[in-house]
């Protein structure tokens, strides 16, 4: 640890001797890392990260048992800091986040001059925030949580981050009437983040089915319900979209999902953080990114009772718009006031209706 | 102090055309337009008053008391005295760097939020927490405090009273503030900025007389001095309005 504090400052462009262990996690794993930051190269073909954190506890919830010296953790902080691009300026808000959710907070009145206690060696954070800021691995996954709405949301490696735009589709639930009591579905919940927002709004008779496809969602879904202490609202069931859902059929006064959507052939221009390290799973939505969204509102009648609210996230305008018009013209008598909300910078992101 | 710098940063960056100099009373007019074209689809907020607007009335607008000689006062807004809720929904909220497809497309972390509150064109923003969800709130204060700053309403001096919220910032010694106005509330309590918003609607209407604005809140030129110094973004206000009537700046 100490010989850690005496190492030269880290550069990005010059790269000094380090451990074996860092060694390994800094061999460049594309052709194309030496490209330019900001140009996204070909994704990796194989899966996102494999899991190099033997401890699949996200950071910010291991125990703080690593104490660090002051002097340590500012040289740690200087070498992080000189790592950062000037195309880059948020990557030192980064740094600050990271080292407040990987610090244990101190005690009232704690003696200045005690070591930190940090959730990790030292050395491991370097390394995670080298491959946040050369792999362009996300920052969310480094420290394993992301701020959605009032949570603070456990993610890790092989579940969507939650985004802000979806936000807005638990406010569109909360604004259901009756909603409050009644059962709700979450389809494809990744990392649960809808399903116990919507959970912690609802009434005693209130029940959310969270289902997702994917092993690693059920289980980053699982510990986020139990976080929230939810147990008793949320059950969460693994498969694909309506499947696990049988024995609810024509019951649910809700459908959400955010579902994959992004047209296949766009997955190559991604922004690195997005492609090259987030699931596939949870984000091609096939040729024209409706494989899903079009399943989706083909199970809805059967899924709804009379009166039941649905709504998805979408690629945005043309999609919200196809859809729309879909669903309407296709299937008016099933279900009405079918609309594109808009998100927040104005691009028709949701779509919702009532089944009749 | 920092919250407030970057305010006044946001402020001269987004709302340039009423940062001018001259800009002060040129908005006023302008409000005036606006209300008098918007009149027939105004919401009267008076309705739904937070429990602390509630109590007062004195610039709120005027409901039925049109014998009064309080004239078009009805016709200004109180913005500040809206919930959050009704003010959200005079605003479109956009991220700060808002392109591309957004959504799924993006990892954007900072959840930069930027209000740009349609009847008066004033734009706030919040940048500095983790959360979208957060950085609304803190836009949406800072709103208040820009709306604040910069909308001006008009007195009429010959029958004015000030209204609670403005007693409310004033120091104790005041003579026109009675016991059960409370304890003074400072700058960084929300309820200031209707307090701060009432003294320069008062400062504007003394064409930036310190003097007489003292005068008038029954405290000496220095103690009336020291408040609006108490105050960054306070002092850069009213001496903005100072300056447009060729009044040097307080220091």
């Amino acid at each position: 640890m100490l010989s850690l504090s005496a190492r030269p400052i880290l550069s990005a462009f010059l790269p000094k001797p380090k451990p074996r262990r860092l060694l390994l996690l800094l061999r460049p794993r594309r052709s194309s890392a030496s490209a330019s930051a900001l140009t996204p190269p070909t994704p990796r073909t194989t899966t996102p990260d494999p899991p190099e954190d033997a401890d699949p506890t996200p950071l910010f919830l291991r125990p703080p048992t690593h104490p660090v010296p002051e002097a340590s953790l500012a040289a740690f902080r200087r070498r992080a800091a000189a790592l950062v691009p000037p195309s880059a300026p948020h990557l030192h808000r980064h740094l600050r986040w990271l080292l407040a959710d990987a610090s244990a907070p101190a005690p009232s009145g704690a003696d200045p001059a005690a070591p930190h206690l940090l959730r990790a060696p030292l050395d491991e954070l370097e390394a995670l925030w080298l491959r946040h800021v050369r792999d362009r691995r996300p920052f969310q996954y480094v420290v394993g949580n992301e701020h959605w709405k009032d949570l603070v949301v456990a993610v890790r490696d092989g579940v969507l981050i939650p985004r802000p735009e979806t936000e807005t589709v638990v406010d569109m639930v909360a604004a259901v009437e009756g909603f409050q009591d009644g059962w709700w579905a979450d389809l494809g919940t990744g990392s649960g983040a809808i399903a116990v927002a919507v959970a912690r709004m609802l009434g005693p008779g209130g029940r959310v089915f969270a289902t997702d496809v994917s092993e690693v969602a059920v289980e980053v879904a699982r510990l986020n319900v139990q976080r929230y202490g939810v147990q008793d609202k949320v059950e969460i069931r693994r498969g694909s979209w309506f499947e696990p859902l049988e024995d609810v059929k024509g019951k649910l006064m809700g459908v959400i999902s955010n579902p994959p959507y992004i047209p296949t052939d766009d997955l190559p221009g991604l922004q690195p953080e997005v492609g090259w390290h987030e699931p596939k799973l949870a984000l091609d939505g096939g040729k024209d990114g409706l494989d899903h969204l079009l399943h989706l509102c083909e199970g809805l009648s059967s899924a709804l009772m009379p009166g039941g609210f649905f709504v998805f996230e979408t690629n945005g305008n043309k999609q919200s718009e196809f859809l729309v018009d879909f669903i309407s013209t296709k299937w008016s008598s099933s279900f009405c006031d079918v609309e594109a909300v808009l998100d927040f910078a104005d691009i028709k992101r949701f779509v919702r209706g009532y089944r009749r | 102090m920092a919250a407030r710098a970057l305010l006044l940063r946001a402020t001269a960056r987004c709302c340039s055309p009423l940062h001018s100099p001259t800009a002060a009373p040129r908005l006023h007019p302008r409000l005036r337009s606006h209300a008098a074209a918007a009149a027939p689809q105004l919401r009267f907020p008076a309705l739904s008053f937070s429990a602390s607007a509630a109590s007062t009335s004195s610039h709120g607008p005027s409901g039925g008391d049109a014998g009064e000689g309080e004239d078009d006062k009805g016709a200004y807004e109180n913005y500040l005295g809206m919930s959050d809720d009704e003010l959200m929904a005079q605003c479109d909220m956009g991220t700060f760097k808002s392109s591309g497809p957004g959504g799924q497309h993006r990892n954007k972390r900072e959840s930069a939020v930027r209000l740009r509150h349609h009847p008066t064109g004033i734009v706030a923003q919040a940048v500095e927490d983790r959360s979208q969800h957060k950085n609304r709130s803190s836009a949406l204060s800072r709103l208040r405090t820009l709306i604040a700053l910069k909308v001006r309403r008009p007195i009429n001096l010959d029958n004015y009273t000030p209204p609670v919220e403005l007693l409310q910032i004033l120091p104790l010694k005041s003579t026109i503030r009675s016991k059960d106005v409370g304890s003074q509330i400072g700058p960084n309590n929300p309820k200031f900025s209707p307090g701060m918003q009432a003294l320069l609607d008062l400062l504007f209407a003394v064409e930036g007389s310190v003097s007489e604005a003292a005068k008038i809140l029954g405290l000496s030129t220095g103690a009336l001095s020291r408040l609006i110094l108490s105050d960054d973004s306070l002092r850069a206000a009213a001496n903005e309005l100072r300056a447009s009537k060729g009044l040097k700046p307080l220091r």
